[in-house]
């Protein structure tokens, strides 16, 4: 089946939406994708006070409010970009937004992870901490400022633990004829004092060499491929040892407590994201049946 | 792709399409048991019989059952004006839009300016009732009687309003709501240690040892036995701020899972429920405390505004401070969710141009109406912090002032319904009693209580007896806050003339619609 690909942002009139927006922009030029800009309202209920407020009224301004929020959401996206936008009443944002990428079938769900973060990288949300722990499609965390640009290369964190074939399979369907660079990573974390060439880092090597094969396998005429180990004294050191670029992408699993099909950042993942200068796609857990 | 336009087409088309966009996917998530729980929370029994006892017990005496019983009788015929309001309107909600639309932008903005004034002033009684009762279960629990005493001392007090009004005003602005499984708990709490109270003080009685033991009369119901025609009006004025609250059950239409009966039904089991609540805690308290004006008598001007506080102890001995946390925690929950009401009437003006535009802001994070909720947060507090400063009973003199704001803006909106409806209230039995009737004698019974209370209070011996000039210092506070809402009408009517001349929300009827 020939289908377009679509994306749910998360949007809301905030520098955290905006972000999301942009994400959006970038990964929808990259894999020719629609964006389904979402905002999300919570149905007001007269609230138990003796002062009589009804919802109603401030409802249709609510929602006026949220059309215009939207119009100026759909001003933001260039051209060749194609986007629809959706308000939607749910009882929370989380909700709304998986109830959205249900309807549309959506591939992810964008949102802006960032918060009164420092130097431009993760703190996350509650939004896109609840997204994190129930959405079954794949997450993508846009960080503080982000802005698009066309993305060159797609990095993937894989772990050394049983379960990364999962998130090649995953990958290798995003990155299936796109002109980017692929980028394989492991992080390890060593003793400060010892050498950073250790046995822990000679072992990831090897390892990324095994999921070079695997991906291979999967994917056929692909754009240049390279491989990295990031080491440091914490998965922060050891994120912050690796080269990054403005027009990057990263990619990680969910961690094996994850019910299959959800995601569930794993604490590693999560210390990643402290330190991650680029956007972050999580990609919930894939049984292997299917 | 049904759901999928270009870029740069009306976004409001997509808005509305898609199943998922229909409104309110919680509607119809309440059930008897919940709205009945939602209208006792609104009305919060245990706050209000403590703010409102000695004030009635001042005006009307042992009267009190009775006036308790007839005072609900304006209530229900102004909420069921309310509700057929609420039916023809359903997109507007608020006491503002149905008086413009009934008599147009001028009295439909005093009526927007009644509610958020009696708001304001609520709110200040429950903070101050807050305060007071957070000291006294301090005292409680650390076994120290100075600490209850923290409350009277000004600054402290003034304070410890601001810090629980900033975290209500917090709350709200945040857009959280208690959830349903906290409301049950605190009305399953309230409604327990009210009782507990009640058969408490009952048994000090039959044991002898009340604080001044009066023997039980029928007599007490009979609301005809009032001194005077003033004593009657000020007694039920108080009564609709004792039933301040229980309208909102009648308008739940949308979130009830049965609309057709449930509003009714619960209505009419919330009511019954305080019926028998307030009947019982005011008979056991006149039984057990008398009405002379000793240290407990419910006729002490020192313990009048803030009974329970007084006699909690006496009553229910060690187990005081389950009565200071029910109004405490009543009294909170009440703050915060007071908040919601003025900050979407303000925003609700301000949309429609009757306020400054500010006042229109929504949140673009919480969805909630932000600078309006923190202007009523400013505006309570102020109006707090001077009412301490200048009156003898600040407590007792707020529920004055806010039985009079309640008259005038449900008197409003009871004429309003008359107005909006009088094309076709005569077309069926059913609305010449719901649209006309009703609505019509509970808006004059209101209109006289008004009339009457506002020229009494001018007697400096009203209230807790404080004055200016020689005038009761309820009556001013009362000429002043209407006499600010029409200065703000005026001078809003210069700066943004557009509301005014009708451009923004017209005036009509309600066979207008085509």
């Amino acid at each position: 089946m020939n289908r377009i690909a679509n994306y749910v942002v998360a949007y809301e009139a905030t520098s955290q939406g905006h972000d999301a927006l942009e994400l959006g922009v970038a990964m929808a030029r990259l894999t020719d994708a629609e964006l389904r800009i979402c905002l999300v309202l919570q149905p007001v209920t007269a609230a138990p006070s003796k002062i009589y407020a009804a919802s109603g009224d401030y409802e249709v301004l609510l929602a006026d409010q949220a059309a215009e929020w939207l119009a100026a959401a759909a001003q933001l996206v260039p051209r060749d970009v194609r986007a629809s936008t959706h308000l939607i009443w749910a009882d929370s944002t989380s909700e709304g937004l998986l109830l959205a990428a249900a309807e549309h079938d959506s591939d992810r769900i964008v949102v802006g992870a960032a918060r009164g973060g420092i130097l431009n990288r993760f703190t996350i949300g509650s939004v896109a901490n609840a997204l994190l722990h129930a959405s079954p499609v794949p997450v993508a965390l846009a960080p503080q400022g982000y802005r698009a640009t066309a993305l060159t290369r797609i990095t993937c964190a894989i772990g050394t633990r049983p379960g990364w074939e999962a998130l090649l399979d995953s990958l290798a369907a995003f990155t299936e004829g796109l002109d980017v660079e692929l980028r394989f990573v492991t992080l390890v974390e060593v003793d400060a004092a010892r050498d950073k060439h250790s046995a822990a880092a000679a072992g990831s090597s090897g390892h990324l060499d095994a999921v070079l094969a695997h991906y291979e396998g999967l994917v056929h005429g692909h754009g240049s491929i390279s491989t990295a180990v990031g080491t440091g004294s914490t998965v922060e050191a050891a994120v912050e040892a690796l080269d990054w670029r403005d027009s990057e992408l990263a990619f990680v699993g969910s961690s094996r407590l994850a019910a299959p099909r959800t995601i569930f950042l794993g604490i590693t993942a999560h210390r990643m994201l402290h330190a991650l200068p680029v956007p972050l796609i999580v990609v919930p857990n894939i049984p292997a049946a299917s | 792709m049904a759901h999928s336009s270009a870029s740069g087409a009306t976004p409001t088309a997509a808005a509305g399409a898609g199943g998922i966009t229909a409104k309110g996917l919680s509607a119809g998530s309440v059930g008897l048991l919940g709205a009945t729980v939602i209208g006792i929370s609104c009305i919060a029994p245990a706050y209000t019989l403590t703010a409102s006892l000695g004030p009635t017990v001042a005006a009307v005496g042992t009267q009190m059952p009775g006036i308790f019983m007839v005072g609900f009788i304006p209530m229900l015929l102004v909420a069921l004006g309310y509700r057929e309001l609420n039916n023809a309107m359903p997109d507007a909600g608020t006491s503002f839009t149905w008086a413009t639309r009934a008599f147009g932008p001028w009295l439909g903005w005093m009526g927007g300016w009644g509610l958020i004034v009696a708001t304001v002033v609520v709110l200040s009684n429950l903070a101050g009732v807050a305060v007071d009762f957070f000291y006294l279960m301090l005292a409680q629990l650390f076994g120290n009687p100075e600490l209850a005493d923290l409350a009277g001392v000004v600054w402290i007090n003034i304070l410890t309003c601001l810090v629980f009004m900033v975290g209500a005003c917090y709350v709200s602005y945040r857009g959280m709501e208690t959830t349903k499984m906290v409301q049950y708990v605190l009305v399953g709490f309230q409604l327990l240690v009210l009782v507990w109270f009640a058969v408490a003080a009952l048994l000090h009685f039959s044991n002898g040892t009340a604080f001044d033991a009066l023997g039980f009369s029928a007599s007490w119901f009979n609301p005809f036995l009032t001194p005077s025609f003033s004593a009657f009006a000020a007694g039920v004025s108080l009564s609709i701020f004792i039933y301040w609250g229980w309208d909102v059950t009648l308008t739940m239409n949308e979130e009830t899972k049965d609309p057709e009966t449930t509003p009714g039904r619960a209505a009419t089991l919330t009511v019954a429920i305080i019926f028998v609540l307030y009947i019982l805690v005011s008979v056991s308290a006149l039984m057990f405390s008398g009405v002379g004006t000793g240290e407990l008598g419910l006729g002490n001007e020192e313990i009048q505004g803030n009974v329970f506080a007084a006699l909690a102890g006496p009553v229910m001995g060690p187990f005081a401070i389950l009565m200071s946390l029910a109004v405490l925690s009543s009294s909170a929950a009440s703050l915060q969710s007071t908040f919601v009401g003025p900050a979407r009437t303000m925003l609700s003006m301000g949309h429609y141009k009757a306020f400054p535009n500010r006042f229109a802001a929504i949140s673009p994070r919480f969805k909630s109406p932000g600078f309006a909720t923190v202007i009523a947060g400013v505006v309570a507090w102020g109006f707090y912090a001077v009412m301490r400063v200048l009156s003898t009973d600040v407590l007792t003199d707020t529920i004055l002032t806010l039985g009079i704001m309640i008259c005038f803006y449900y008197g409003v909106t009871a004429f309003a319904c008359v107005w909006f409806f009088r094309r076709e209230a005569f077309s069926t039995v059913r609305s010449v009693l719901l649209k006309f009737l009703a609505p019509l004698v509970g808006g004059i019974i209101l209109a006289v209580i008004f009339v009457t209370t506002l020229i009494d209070s001018t007697n400096p011996d009203y209230g807790s007896g404080s004055e200016i000039a020689g005038l009761g210092l309820v009556f001013i506070l009362a000429i002043v806050l209407f006499a600010a809402g029409i200065v703000l009408m005026f001078i809003m009517r210069a700066v943004n003339p557009a509301f005014f001349q009708g451009k923004t929300l017209t005036k009509g009827t309600s066979r207008d619609v085509a």
